[in-house]
């Protein structure tokens, strides 16, 4: 468990996010390509992934990708 | 007919019972004068329930057939079946996992057919009968991430159409209720895993605003009373004109 595959799972779960485009501190609720359905992916995905249920409360308020790790990893 | 009169201890089990639907279904009930007898997984909201609505209480695993089996062994004749149980997975598909799928089929479309079928076996159900299934709106809505929640609901729908030819000719009546968006546990559940705005814009779609767990108890004693005699293989929607 990284947070370079967590943001490499996050680019994979969330479409029309390019591959490697991601960076720690990128603020992923400002992402264009960030709407209702990646919302609901990115919980589905660190569950299946990582077998974390994290509430929507979490990526409501989380700023980065790497807070958002931090959260998945606590 | 309304009141303690509308069922006059006619014995109807109500399955799902600690669930929100299930007990709002439940209380309406007893209020009309039903016999109850309630089941559920959790045992103390079990004792709970039937503490406020007396009749009696079964706790089973619905997990297989052997809980039906045992709801089947320990009930005497009904007048009435309640199915309330359910879970809703909200999952897209890509991140679906086996065990949710199988569970959510299992519990949502399997065990109300498998319960019917063991009730049938053992002449639990008496001539005019009323079967109520809970349904959904997902069933033929489609909604991101309510694949299995849909499947399931969509297969109760066309068992329950089957069902109702099948028992028939012996007065016997099968309906589903598709709720529409009720503010209940599940739906917190379910809320939390969706984001506000697509929350606040599923909302907006209900043109009477979000129900309550007493709306869908009136329309279940509606389908279980003999004033809905004549209805057969229906699925209700109770969903403040988010269908229209």
């Amino acid at each position: 468990m990284s947070l370079a595959k967590f943001i490499e799972n996050f680019e994979e779960a969330v479409e029309d996010i390019e591959p490697g485009s991601l960076t720690a501190t990128t603020k992923y609720r400002e992402l264009e390509a960030w709407d209702s359905l990646a919302f609901l992916t990115v919980i589905a995905m660190i569950d299946a992934e990582y077998d974390v249920r994290i509430k929507g409360d979490v990526l409501k308020n989380c700023e980065t990708l790497e807070a958002l790790y931090a959260q998945v990893s606590a | 007919m309304g009141g303690a009169d509308k069922f006059n201890n006619q014995q109807i089990l109500v399955v799902g019972a600690t669930g929100a639907l299930g007990g709002a279904i439940a209380r309406q009930l007893k209020v009309e004068g039903a016999d109850l007898i309630v089941s559920g997984r959790e045992q103390g909201k079990l004792a709970a329930l039937t503490a406020e609505c007396g009749g009696s209480s079964l706790s089973v695993d619905l997990s297989d057939s052997a809980g039906c089996v045992q709801l089947a062994d320990a009930v005497g004749e009904l007048d009435g079946v309640v199915y309330a149980a359910g879970v809703a997975p909200v999952v897209p598909v890509r991140y679906l996992k086996d065990a949710d799928i199988e569970a959510c089929l299992n519990l949502n479309t399997t065990m109300p057919l498998l319960l019917i079928r063991e009730l049938l076996k053992k002449k639990r159900l008496k001539t005019g009968a009323s079967i109520v299934w809970m349904s959904s709106l997902a069933s033929v809505r489609g909604t991101a991430g309510y694949a299995a929640y849909a499947a399931s609901k969509a297969g109760l729908e066309a068992s329950a159409r089957c069902l109702a030819l099948e028992l028939a000719p012996k007065r016997m009546r099968v309906n589903c209720i598709a709720p529409g968006m009720i503010e209940t546990d599940m739906a917190e559940a379910t809320a939390e895993r969706i984001s506000d705005e697509a929350l606040a814009a599923h909302l907006k779609a209900y043109p009477l605003g979000a129900g309550q767990p007493a709306d869908v108890a009136a329309a279940t004693s509606f389908l279980l009373s003999q004033e809905s005699r004549w209805v057969t293989g229906i699925t209700l929607p109770v969903d403040g004109g988010f269908s229209i």
